[in-house]
């Protein structure tokens, strides 16, 4: 239905009922009375020809400038279900967007942490939960509890390391040239990178350890370790080549549990309460270097 | 001499046939369509958001964040209304936003699906059939804050809250002026009135607002 | 007035007496350079250093001697070398994208780490970038569905964002066919802010065609730096056309005319002498630097 245009005299109102030229022009320049704007804009709302010469009013560039931007945003979008989630929570969405080039936080990395985790756990859930039938025996039956957490204790936190080594190596981070190159301080990116790592590890390590056999301490008692793994293998990056403070970390606890493992005491010795204080100055050692010498991630790795 | 002549063989209902398939296309993920939608309604869009705030850069991120919304939330076109009222009750509140934003208040205004047919229907009761020569000079007549107030909570749609903020000033401040305004309004069209024609649901069409 | 400005002149990028070793070779060796705004073009054979070089400009590599100034900042000390890295566009020789990324997702990702940190100003950038690189139709397709031309333009894109003052591009033109070199150069010659660009290629047809400043490294060294009409003059009188090889030239071979062309001091047989181009400058100054 067709609103009519009074109050516009002259040849600016058409005979159809649709607005002329200078109506629209006039409109646009906010140069005609209110009433009239008030049936322009009625008009606008139900004539898509009188719409389309709108455009010609506004300033071309101006309107292709919007839509290029716009989409580009359309083109980024607003990212996975739990980035939204973070960034409703006040985190800041640059910071969240850098999270997207981290290997250690996509679902392929993920799904492979816990299918190792499924793999290391069923061997010690096989004997709690009595799904084995004792046999002969054999490599499982006879075993006490303690040891059959080794494997469990061995590559749990090793898994930790992994996810935060992937988050800082050069050799995971395909543009890091561009990274090093760029103004955005290399610590930072660093750390924020490490950390959501570092958590996004700890949830199914701790969780699976829920459904180990065990001390009921146990979830607990692995977050000390695998957080002093993580800080001793960045502190080291400071000194060595990133590369190798890694697989320094990594060894500097597969030898000690091991060892225990050969010396027939059982792995559990490992985290238990001195092991626990001990892991617990190695962090604090370990945040005060990396700390001390966080220039060093500011320069190039390269040569 | 319009410039409305619709492409022949085409009949009138075409043009919004197309438009709400585009959005459909757009819910689907279509980006094409987006281009598209975004061609035929910015040029107005960005005209009719000018008349309400003056600053072009504001403008512009309300017409990007309108697209934007519309990219996101397509699937909430239930097809009442036609598409363009669609757009205009998106956009109108993506504008109050981003005032809201650039001039730092605090407060925050849930974004809800806009009701195309309170904006359509609300121009219907004023505009529909009166003598507009009479509503112009009542109009006229007013000063501009009042007249500001009355086109935002009438021709928009907008509560007092949302008016407060396009306007720049307190939500009473709105309702004073809006309850002037209609005060005023009534007081010249019931001056200007000559014969038995206006009929009575039309003033209360005021009264009610 | 410091050494940092000469004759009035005022000189942007400079660097005296690089160096830097790799065990026993030198890979840059005693490298002295001036450099001011427009095009500049590193030209040399693999391995003599390009790469070293750009990537020292980039603050990505560290000399073992030699001092570095850009726009009279040291990338030596800390606060001044992040300061360089905000006016700096570079694309190294080999840059690897993360493959699940679209392309506007990196541009948005490399937008943040020059610090761009503001939604809006960053989709201006990559919007402004896309045009400018001809991928606007890209934006939303995954980096891994590509060709090796349009990864070449996504670089040199990345490289745009934040208008720096200083563009470091290591072999822009490898991967991409005429068309889009001829674009590349338009779009080069038509940057705003009138930056300070070093590109580095081992085409020569590349020199001739964008930069009016080129630099020649040979084994680390600086071998020959001016315009190219300069390099191509170094081989004025000594390069000759003729209709069949004579083994006793530097170099011979067959150009496009069916003729062999033959650079060297002693004509042969039957041979005209005919006007010498860049390419022809650059190749006895690496036969001439080979021989040493």
């Amino acid at each position: 239905m067709t609103s009519s245009f009074p109050g516009a005299t002259g040849p600016a109102a058409g005979a159809d009922g649709h607005a002329g030229e200078d109506l629209l022009a006039g409109y646009a320049a906010g140069t005609i009375p209110p009433a009239v704007v008030w049936s322009v804009e009625a008009h606008l709302m139900e004539c898509a020809g009188c719409r389309s010469a709108m455009s010609a009013q506004v300033d071309a560039g101006r309107l292709a400038r919007n839509r290029s931007v716009l989409m580009v945003r359309a083109a980024l979008g607003d990212g996975s279900r739990a980035r939204r989630l973070l960034c409703r929570c006040g985190l800041p969405d640059h910071l969240l967007r850098l999270l997207g080039a981290t290997p250690s936080l996509r679902r392929s990395w993920l799904l492979s942490v816990l299918g190792v985790l499924a793999v290391v756990a069923a061997e010690a859930m096989a004997v709690r939960y009595g799904w084995v039938r004792s046999g002969p025996p054999g490599r499982l039956a006879g075993y006490r509890d303690a040891e059959v957490l080794a494997p469990f204790l061995l590559v749990a936190p090793l898994l930790v390391l992994a996810g935060v080594a992937a988050a800082f190596l050069p050799m995971f981070d395909p543009a890091f040239r561009l990274a090093v190159a760029a103004p955005f301080s290399g610590f930072t990116l660093l750390l924020v990178r490490s950390v959501c790592a570092l958590a996004a590890a700890l949830v199914p390590v701790v969780a699976a350890t829920f459904l180990l056999p065990g001390p009921r301490w146990l979830p607990l008692a692995l977050l000390l370790p695998s957080l002093a793994l993580c800080a001793l293998a960045l502190a080291a990056a400071t000194v060595l080549d990133p590369r190798a403070a890694a697989v320094t970390a990594g060894v500097l606890w597969a030898v000690p549990v091991l060892l225990l493992l050969a010396t027939a005491r059982g792995p559990l010795p490992i985290v238990q309460a001195h092991a626990q204080f001990a892991c617990l100055a190695v962090l604090c050692a370990c945040a005060v270097v990396l700390l001390a010498r966080r220039d060093r991630f500011e320069q190039g790795w390269t040569r | 001499m319009g410039v409305c002549e619709p492409a022949a063989g085409v009949g009138p209902g075409a043009e919004e046939r197309d438009d709400a398939a585009l959005l459909r296309a757009v819910a689907r993920g279509d980006e094409n369509s987006l281009a598209a939608l975004y061609d035929r309604h910015a040029g107005w869009l960005t005209v009719r958001m000018t008349r309400r705030c003056a600053l072009p850069d504001v403008v512009d991120h309300a017409v990007q964040d309108t697209f934007l919304a519309l990219w996101r939330e397509a699937g909430a076109y239930r097809g009442g209304g036609d598409v363009a009222a669609f757009i205009w009750g998106i956009g109108i509140r993506r504008l109050i936003d981003t005032i809201r934003r650039e001039t730092g208040a605090r407060r925050r205004l849930p974004w809800h699906a806009a009701r195309p047919e309170v904006v359509v229907s609300a121009e219907d009761q004023v505009l529909a059939g009166i003598e507009h020569g009479r509503l112009g000079q009542a109009l006229a007549g007013l000063s501009p804050e009042l007249r500001g107030a009355i086109e935002a909570t009438v021709l928009d749609g907008l509560t007092c809250a949302e008016a407060a903020v396009l306007l720049g000033v307190a939500e009473g401040t709105v309702k004073s002026r809006c309850h002037r305004a209609r005060v005023a309004l009534r007081a010249a069209l019931t001056d200007q009135q000559a014969g038995p024609e206006t009929p009575a649901h039309r003033r209360e069409a005021w009264g009610t607002s | 007035m410091d050494e940092m400005t000469l004759n009035g002149r005022t000189a942007e990028v400079r660097v005296d007496g690089l160096s830097l070793r790799y065990g026993a070779t030198h890979a840059l060796d005693d490298v002295d350079l001036t450099l001011e705004q427009g095009i500049t073009g590193l030209l040399g054979p693999n391995g003599a250093g390009k790469t070293t070089l750009l990537s020292i400009l980039a603050t990505v590599g560290e000399p073992d001697a030699g001092r570095v100034s850009v726009f009279g900042l040291d990338p030596r000390q800390t606060a001044e070398r992040v300061e360089i890295r905000r006016r700096l566009g570079y694309l190294p020789q080999e840059l690897g994208y993360h493959r699940h990324f679209t392309v506007a997702a990196f541009l948005d990702y490399v937008a943040i780490l020059k610090e761009i940190t503001d939604r809006r100003r960053r989709a201006e950038e990559v919007a402004r970038v896309l045009a400018a690189a001809g991928l606007e139709t890209r934006a939303r397709t995954r980096i891994r569905a590509l060709s090796g031309g349009m990864r070449q333009r996504l670089g040199i894109a990345q490289a745009l964002l934040g208008r720096p003052d200083l563009l470091v591009l290591d072999e822009p033109t490898a991967g991409l066919d005429p068309e889009q070199r001829l674009r590349f150069r338009e779009l080069l010659s038509g940057l705003p802010g009138h930056p300070v660009i070093m590109l580095s290629t081992h085409q020569a047809d590349d020199i001739a065609a964008i930069c009016p400043h080129v630099v020649v490294l040979l084994q680390g060294r600086v071998h020959f730096t001016g315009t190219p009409a300069e390099l191509a003059a170094t081989a004025a009188g000594r390069v000759w056309a003729a209709d069949d090889r004579d083994d006793r030239a530097h170099l011979a071979w067959r150009g496009g005319d069916n003729r062999w062309r033959h650079v060297g001091d002693a004509p042969p047989a039957g041979a005209e002498l005919v006007a010498p181009t860049v390419e022809d400058g650059y190749l006895l100054l690496s036969h001439a630097a080979g021989s040493r």
